[in-house]
């Protein structure tokens, strides 16, 4: 299906229909700040953002979720029953931070049947960047601010209008069926289209990767890690705030004779978290684990999935509190 | 700022030179707009790098504790402590008198270079004098005035009041008092009434003082990185970490968030120096000062005890026979 | 479209048939399992050297090595140390022979038994990292299977006589007369009229022939670190010397991060790894 458009002064009565069929999510204005959430009936669908403080990872691995249910009779699964959801305004970045995902929980030899349950409703609906922040570098990383890769269907906001380009048929599917509030777009429509998928690249400050995962190997020992790592902090936002980072553990809740068992989020980056019971920890120093995490980005995943997994959203060094920037690691490694 | 930036190199150099640091903590320039960053200086030469500007915030006291960890039995194995100096704001010399007081940090071992604080920026209040517009530079000109540049091109010239953060402009000490070294500058005059937004949240109603607290704590995301910002949290294994028992549970209820954030700010009464070191951490922009200050102003009308003063001794550890008994109440 | 996915978070339910304690300490116990559902039982297929989780809702998951032998047909068999800290085996310590807990796996892979085929088999155990040899040295010794290797040599050592396991069993290996079994202990009592000597120091009096060998080792780091250098002494090759790896584990299947060793997941890749995979995996394990 070919690009659409939705003028501006249409878009309510178009998300109105979807509200009405699916769970819409959407980027809205929450305490000041724009966050992708259920759309409701007052919100306003806000365009004018760089993009959401956290990923949208959480969407499809929930930060805290409920596993399975037990009693005295035994344990029984819970798996998400949310159905359909369509969810607008991710970013190119973190589209493809999905995909990286997908070859974690969707792996054949054990498939991860809640991530794959949220994966199957969702209808990720991508919008395009127009203004790339001084901390993105997705071209650097296999990614582009009007990337389609991953996306179900791709939108571009051109002012008054939006467009929308189905990328896979599930996309394709969507518009159909909204087809009755879709036009077609006019020569100027696609041309702003067109400008923002050629300008918006020239806006980022690239970095270098090349070489990046053999370096990484050949520099284990170097003293730079130790060094880069002086001023972290062991906060771990880098790491919840990072779309492909998906450490988790699994812990039970007892309440009297029943309880649960809940998949929770955790960070490579607490000393708690590789702890044994024998109180040995391989990663006992906070620079093992800079380290460490660094090297899952950049080199693990490589070995492991082909891919580096960093999608270069920027957000670890727009949040870390002090200002440790992954550019700069990067580049004192690829120096080394 | 700049002439206290360059006393500060010339008094590190200086300490370099006579032997009395092996490390020194400072700042030096970030890799974004309104951000420095803290930096290890170990020797003469790297002191160049140490920068002084209203960015500096953060507390680097953070990063004593683990300079002095705890020392074997015996003689023989033990290990002379480095002489760490640090350059010190108000806030950040009240922190030190703290760990000090807590036997976390070897008053010999510390230098104390005390920097005069003018305030520091909050990149959230720079974005609202923006009307949203990211800031793409933000340089200190004369008398006080910032001038903004955002990354869509507009340009702004405020003073520094409208954007200082409001634990600068509360601030009761912003020259430390116990300095080893004492830069020369100008500093900003300690805030006349310190406790005003603590007092205008208490005249709330009982429902709306705790909708507010559990519209701030629930968007937390257990990221800790308030915890590790602060001085204060040493503690090997913090409460809301041990399995044995198990007080807290890791998920995202409401009640175990709250546990862990009032077991945090009940932790920090009497202690904490409002360097607002978690609020610059804190992802989400919790209003974490607001219930830490609550506390603190409690502390400081039951026990006439304010933090960071080097006479005094925390209230937990001492005992007087005219100890404030009022908030002891019948069962 | 069904669900057809197997939910790999699931655990199975089994019911603690036996419990053996099997030390002095009594911090070390064997927990013989089995299932309570048939299709269950029939589907658990595994090797000599993977481990499971074990599951005790409330508590949370351990991963244990499976300490039976593949042969064995009705039940499961782990054997467990308490650590004080830890949650979960404290809380299997606690059950009673009739409890009822879940078990997830088998997961890891295997001891390379396919390319010992032929070859001189040498087992070094130290403490109470016997439990996946114990398996393969029963799987071995199987009338089916005892053929199909050459020579096997084992050396076990503990602290103590009394923190030997499976005490029984070494009993049987000593009298076998197709095997040659080596029973130390790093400091004995008045009952002990056996070996005394640290398992490198007995390795390097035993000099089993490195000639056509795998060696199959598992202990403590410390005992592990001061075994490799006799054993390249002899002659071993670091591909031929094969160790188990430990490390915290959540999911056990390579989706959580936590025991990640460089790029390698011990739950997944592991956690039988040669000495020389392990020496090119950058972070220093021994």
């Amino acid at each position: 299906m070919a690009a659409h458009v939705v003028r501006k002064a249409d878009l309510k009565k178009f998300i109105n229909a979807v509200k009405k069929k699916n769970t819409f999510l959407g980027p809205v204005s929450r305490k000041g700040d724009v966050t992708l959430a259920v759309v409701g009936l007052d919100d306003e669908l806000v365009l004018s953002y760089s993009n959401f403080k956290l990923p949208p990872k959480t969407l499809l691995f929930p930060k805290n979720e409920l596993i399975s249910t037990y009693d005295d009779n035994g344990m029984v699964e819970v798996l998400p029953s949310e159905g359909e959801v369509v969810i607008f305004g991710i970013r190119p970045c973190d589209v493809l931070s999905l995909l990286h995902l997908d070859k974690v929980f969707l792996d054949e030899e054990f498939v991860d049947p809640y991530y794959q349950e949220r994966r199957r409703n969702a209808v990720v609906v991508a919008l395009a960047c127009t203004e790339p922040m001084k901390t993105c570098y997705c071209t650097s990383v296999g990614g582009s601010p009007a990337g389609e890769e991953g996306a179900d269907v791709l939108a571009f906001d051109l002012q008054d209008a939006l467009l929308f380009e189905g990328c896979s048929e599930k996309g394709r599917a969507f518009m159909k069926t909204y087809a009755d509030y879709l036009q077609k777009p006019t020569k100027a429509d696609l041309a702003s289209r067109n400008k923002i998928s050629s300008e918006a690249p020239k806006k980022i400050t690239p970095i270098n990767v090349t070489g990046l995962t053999d370096k990484l190997e050949e520099h284990f020992e170097s003293s730079l890690w130790e060094e880069s790592a002086q001023p972290c902090l062991g906060c771990g936002v880098c790491t919840f705030t990072c779309p492909t980072c998906h450490c988790f553990g699994l812990h039970d809740e007892q309440y009297g004779q029943r309880g649960i068992r809940m998949r929770v989020h955790e960070s490579c980056m607490f000393p708690s978290y590789s702890l044994e019971a024998s109180g040995h920890n391989p990663r006992n120093a906070n620079w093992e684990r800079m380290r460490h995490r660094i090297m899952h980005k950049f080199h693990s995943t490589v070995r492991n999935f082909g891919d580096i997994f960093c999608v270069g959203c920027g957000r670890c060094i727009a949040n870390c509190p002090v200002n440790l920037d992954i550019r700069e690691t990067v580049a004192e490694v690829l120096h080394e | 700022m700049d002439r206290i930036e360059q006393r500060i190199r010339e008094a590190v150099k200086d300490l370099f030179h006579k032997d009395r640091v092996d490390l020194v903590i400072g700042f030096r320039e970030g890799s974004l707009p309104l951000k420095s960053r803290p930096v290890f200086v170990r020797s003469e030469d790297m002191a160049d790098d140490l920068v002084w500007n209203a960015f500096c915030r953060g507390n680097l006291a953070v990063y004593l504790p683990k300079l002095f960890p705890p020392q074997p039995q015996r003689d023989e194995d033990k290990k002379p402590y480095p002489k760490i100096g640090l350059v010190a704001k108000g806030c950040d010399a009240r922190s030190i008198i703290g760990l000090i007081k807590e036997h976390q940090v070897h008053r010999d071992n510390v230098v104390i270079i005390g920097t005069p604080c003018l305030g520091m920026v909050d990149k959230e209040k720079v974005e609202a004098v923006m009307d949203g517009d990211a800031a793409a530079q933000c340089t200190e000109g004369e008398n006080g005035i910032f001038h903004i540049t955002g990354i869509s091109g507009t340009k702004k010239s405020v003073p520094g009041e409208e954007i200082f953060a409001d634990s600068c402009l509360e601030c009761p000490c912003p020259l430390p008092e116990e300095a080893d070294v004492q830069i020369e500058g100008e500093s900003r005059k300690p805030a006349a009434k310190k406790y005003e937004q603590v007092e205008t949240f208490e005249a709330r109603s009982s429902e709306e003082r705790w909708q507010y607290f559990v519209d701030e704590i629930a968007t937390c995301i257990r990221c800790y990185a308030c915890r590790q910002a602060c001085p204060n949290c040493y503690c090997n294994v913090c409460f809301t970490d041990q399995t044995k028992p198990r007080w807290n549970g890791p998920g995202d209820d409401l009640s175990d968030l709250m546990l862990f954030h009032i077991g945090r700010i009940f932790h920090q009464a009497g202690r904490c120096v409002e360097c607002d070191a978690c609020v610059h951490a804190c992802p989400m922009g919790i209003d974490l000062r607001l219930f830490t200050r609550k506390l603190g102003r409690d502390v400081e009308e039951l026990f006439e005890y304010v933090p960071g003063r080097p006479e005094e001794q925390p209230p937990l550890c001492v005992f007087r026979m005219d100890d404030n008994q009022d908030f002891i109440t019948e069962p | 479209m069904s669900n057809v996915v197997v939910n790999p978070y699931l655990p199975k339910p089994v019911i603690v048939e036996k419990i053996y304690i099997e030390n002095e300490a009594k911090d070390l116990k064997t927990f013989r399992l089995s299932f309570c559902n048939e299709e269950d039982k029939s589907s658990f297929h595994y090797l000599c050297g993977q481990f499971a989780m074990l599951s005790v809702p409330g508590a949370g998951e351990s991963p244990i090595g499976i300490a039976s032998s593949p042969l064995d047909p009705d039940y499961l068999e782990f054997t467990v140390k308490r650590y004080p800290t830890g949650v979960v085996t404290t809380a299997l310590h606690g059950m009673e022979e009739g409890s009822r807990i879940g078990v997830r796996g088998p997961f890891g892979n295997c001891f390379p038994l396919d390319e010992m085929e032929g070859r001189n088999v040498v087992i070094i155990g130290g403490g109470f990292a016997m439990t996946t040899l114990r398996s393969t040295i029963r799987y071995m010794l199987n009338d089916q299977n005892r053929g199909r290797f050459k020579n096997i040599t084992v050396v076990y050592g503990a602290r103590s006589p009394g923190e030997l396991l499976y005490k029984n069993e070494l009993k049987e290996w000593e009298d076998r007369d197709d095997m040659d079994t080596y029973i130390t202990v790093d400091k004995g009592d008045e009952n002990w009229k056996g070996r005394v000597g640290f398992v490198p120091t007995v390795l390097r009096q035993v000099a089993p022939s490195s000639e056509n060998a795998t060696v199959l080792v598992c202990g403590p780091p410390i005992m592990l670190k001061f075994t490799m250098l006799p054993l390249l002494e002899l002659g071993f090759k670091p591909e031929s010397i094969i160790t188990s790896l430990e490390r915290r584990m959540s999911c056990g299947i390579g989706k959580c991060g936590r025991c990640a060793v460089g790029s390698e997941y011990v739950c997944k890749n592991g956690p039988v790894f040669s000495y020389q995979r392990i020496s090119e995996l950058s972070e220093k394990l021994l």
